[in-house]
């Protein structure tokens, strides 16, 4: 898993839902808080299932949410 | 920190403590030439010490801030914790069998192959994978996965 390849908007989205706190989403999303911190500094990459949480908590698609950047040399199909 | 890096702390140093005093122990007795009875009963203390002190520093983590439930996150750092451990206890393992036959095969050694001395490395080695574990959850959790 390369790090820092999936990107995500999480704290611009908490701000813009009235500075929703880390530990309002981590329970929303049933994780915990340092896993919220650690998704939103982009050090761990969630489970598609979690990250699917994370959207719907949101009430975005979950590519506002997550963002996959493809390093050089890779194509898409 | 969280509370599962307290709690992987706390029984790191739990069994640093502990375990550093048993084997000083056993060292001791194993230059005296004594191979087995006095260290069955620090055995015996060693791991009741080491499960009051888990028991008493988890009651006041709880009460300090609450348990946390565990997460996706920390079961996958526990999971690459567990590989990393069952390979330290692997190779210590395949390193005592070696030697044991490699030494029995050769004859004499410096010190008598017993049950005593076979127990205690398999002991040093389970500790040294335990510790492995609490290392490398400690590494993941602040390097990130």
């Amino acid at each position: 898993m390369a790090r820092g390849r999936i990107q995500n908007n999480i704290r611009r989205l908490r701000f813009d839902r009235a500075e929703m706190t880390q530990q309002e989403l981590a329970e929303k999303v049933g994780v915990t808080r340092q896993t919220v911190i650690a998704i939103e500094g982009d050090k761990y990459s969630p489970s598609l299932e979690v990250a699917f949480r994370i959207a719907h908590v949101f009430g975005v698609p979950l590519e506002q949410v997550f963002q996959y950047h493809a390093s050089e040399g890779e194509s898409a199909a | 920190m969280s509370y599962q890096e307290k709690s992987i702390l706390g029984s790191l140093l739990a069994m640093v403590v502990v375990y550093s005093v048993y084997f000083a122990g056993t060292l001791r007795d194993i230059g005296r030439g004594d191979f087995g009875a006095s260290s069955l009963g620090r055995l015996i203390f060693t791991v009741i010490a080491i499960i009051v002190i888990e028991i008493v520093y988890h009651i006041v983590l709880a009460i300090e801030g609450g348990v946390e439930r565990k997460d996706e996150r920390d079961i996958l750092i526990e999971c690459k914790a567990y590989r990393n451990a069952y390979l330290m206890l692997a190779t210590g393992a395949g390193l005592v069998i070696t030697y044991f036959i490699v030494a029995g095969l050769a004859g004499a050694t410096r010190i008598p192959l017993t049950p005593f001395l076979a127990v205690n490395v398999m002991l040093l080695f389970m500790v040294i994978a335990e510790l492995t574990k609490s290392l490398t959850q400690l590494f993941y959790y602040r390097r990130g996965l």
